[in-house]
């Protein structure tokens, strides 16, 4: 809309070559601007089909085209394995979000008493702990139940409650008209009935936001398998089995790439599908 | 912090019914809020109480009550101090760096012109590489003396990473970052109102005025929330740390959560990297509001054109 105001006023006021000099500047800023951005990923993306001696060379361009390279990678480590460790405890983590953080942010939007703010700030606070400040206790609590080296300490966190969550789904309860609610009510439904049958399909798009969320947030989680996970391979998740493939095939850059490859594709594929629901998500945490 | 965290408008003053029954109603609702608030609370009350022990795991059976010492020591910790100041420089040059860079391509992109699909993919790739990748991408195929595409543009073989070990986790973290801050700034730019725009044009506003007077103010709160998101997971940023420069050479890249790392299980100093993260959570509560204060006041002189 803004566009088409602007092409409108600048072809009133300039005459035909300054309009087309305009033309070029933004297109050459926007392609200059977006190979800037993309450009490491382009490296990558030309060095993971390479052969391991041209990957060691500052050549851009590789000069015979090894594909199969994406299958050595499944050959040099437990790539499989990993990815779908990280399959699991994303998914398992976003299911178990939706459980356990919807009643409790439905309870954070309707339940008013004299301390309600502070019980949300609260939450906010909890938000905004950087991870390694909680890690020492749950770390000590995981390891006394026996079972650092397993997925569980990552998933079992979000079956209680995901503050994140929490705060972004309230956010989207609360623009629920009260009418609604009321006519529920008087239609007696109880509280919990309400919540399943009548609100939850009006906040579809904040819980896909907060399940894209959660989703993402595991997915790219590296601390939290670095240290739960350790020295038990099995457990890995791609993030971190990226990191040690890179350690142990220092040398073959071109595996390594393929490797980063690898991992970037399945996200990218899960946010060409979800790229509206996401940016509805962010937006609306705070802006309405 | 006012803008983000203030609620939709109040209902009007819910219809009067006695207080009783809602609750009774409500009940069921109860556990639910006292568990959350339970659950996120108690790991820090915890870290609270340690923090106020001197514990090492290194020597068995030390763990004993010293009160404030461990906050002491903290502070007279060098190492601590630098940490804070780096992990400060982190997080305000990127926040702002890759906000100004978003709210830049964001316009960009707001305008119509032949590839705008493909340059928009492009752009938004760095945010879908998971951070782990990234890190590992931008130590080897960027910033590695014989075979990074740096040194090849620029020419040279600086080893970027011991040369300047912030700047280059600095670099890398805007790159991650920008492509999140300009969706939000786009979407809160599609979302302008049209009539807005045309009144203004109306009214003969040149097009840095239009900016300036009407879009700018009408995305502060895009580019508040933006900073908020953004400042909490900078704030926290340990992949790019660990990854790229290990928080050296020496200190000269350790950010707070990855020095709390390294002291806590590095140096099984359980009581004084617990100090550390209070400290950390009251630093980074007092930062956020302020800052936000700060830019809200700043956009919001000119709001009011509506």
């Amino acid at each position: 809309m803004t566009t088409t105001l602007t092409t409108q006023r600048t072809s009133t006021r300039r005459p035909g070559g300054q309009r087309f000099l305009h033309w070029v500047a933004v297109h050459s800023l926007g392609i200059a601007l977006g190979l800037m951005f993309a450009l490491p990923v382009l490296f990558v993306l030309l060095t993971a089909v390479m052969t391991d001696q041209q990957a060691l060379t500052a050549d851009l361009w590789p000069r015979e085209w090894r594909f199969d390279n994406f299958a050595t990678v499944f050959e040099a480590a437990p790539m499989l394995d990993f990815f779908v460790n990280s399959v699991l405890y994303s998914v398992a983590a976003t299911v178990g979000m939706l459980i356990s953080s919807i009643p409790a942010a439905y309870a954070l939007a309707r339940l008013r008493w004299r301390g309600s703010n502070v019980g949300f700030m609260l939450v906010i606070a909890a938000m905004m702990l950087p991870p390694q400040v909680v890690a020492v206790p749950l770390y000590s609590m995981w390891a006394d139940l026996g079972l650092t080296g397993t997925l569980w300490p990552l998933i079992v966190p979000y079956l209680v409650g995901d503050a994140f969550s929490i705060f972004l789904l309230r956010q989207f309860f609360l623009t629920i008209p009260q009418d609604y609610l009321d006519a529920a009510r008087v239609d007696g439904c109880s509280e919990f009935r309400i919540l399943y049958q009548v609100l939850l399909p009006m906040i579809r798009p904040g819980i896909a936001a907060a399940a894209l969320f959660t989703f993402l947030y595991t997915w790219n989680d590296y601390f939290g398998p670095l240290l739960y996970t350790g020295t038990n391979e099995e457990s890995w998740t791609l993030s971190l089995g990226l990191s040690m493939f890179r350690n142990t095939h220092k040398v073959d850059w071109n595996l390594t790439m393929a490797a980063t490859v690898l991992t970037i594709l399945p996200v990218i594929v899960l946010f060409v599908f979800a790229q509206k629901t996401f940016i509805r998500g962010i937006t609306f945490t705070g802006v309405k | 912090m006012t803008a983000t965290l203030t609620e939709p408008k109040q209902r009007p003053a819910a219809p009067p019914k006695p207080r009783s029954t809602g609750w009774r109603r409500r009940l069921p609702l109860l556990p639910a809020l006292f568990f959350v608030i339970l659950v996120t609370q108690i790991p820090f009350l915890v870290t609270v109480f340690y923090s106020f022990q001197s514990w090492n795991l290194v020597r068995p059976g030390s763990q004993h009550f010293v009160g404030l010492q461990n906050y002491v020591d903290v502070f007279a910790d060098s190492q601590f101090r630098g940490a804070m100041l780096n992990t400060v420089v982190l997080t305000v040059v990127c926040v702002f760096v890759s906000l100004l860079l978003g709210l830049g391509l964001a316009l960009l992109l707001d305008r119509q012109f032949l590839g705008r699909g493909v340059v928009r993919t492009l752009l938004i790739t760095p945010f879908l590489i998971l951070p782990a990748a990234g890190a590992l991408l931008w130590k080897t195929s960027m910033f590695h003396p014989n075979y990074g595409l740096v040194n090849f543009v620029f020419g040279g073989n600086t080893d970027w990473l011991s040369a300047f070990p912030l700047a280059s986790v600095m670099t890398q973290v805007v790159w991650q970052w920008t492509p999140f801050m300009m969706l939000l700034i786009l979407a809160g730019l599609q979302g302008q109102s049209k009539e807005v725009l045309e009144a203004a044009q109306v009214d003969g506003a040149g097009r840095w005025r239009t900016f300036a007077s009407i879009t700018l103010p009408q995305l502060s709160r895009y580019l508040q929330l933006a900073a908020l998101l953004g400042a909490i997971y900078i704030v926290n940023s340990f992949d790019a740390i660990y990854l790229m420069t290990q928080g050296g050479p020496g200190t000269a890249s350790t950010n707070l959560p990855y020095y709390i790392y390294q002291r806590a299980f590095e140096g099984f100093d359980i009581g004084q990297s617990s100090a550390m993260g209070v400290i950390v959570v009251v630093l980074t509560l007092i930062v956020a509001t302020f800052t936000l204060r700060l830019m809200f006041r700043t956009f919001d002189v000119s709001s009011g054109v509506k």
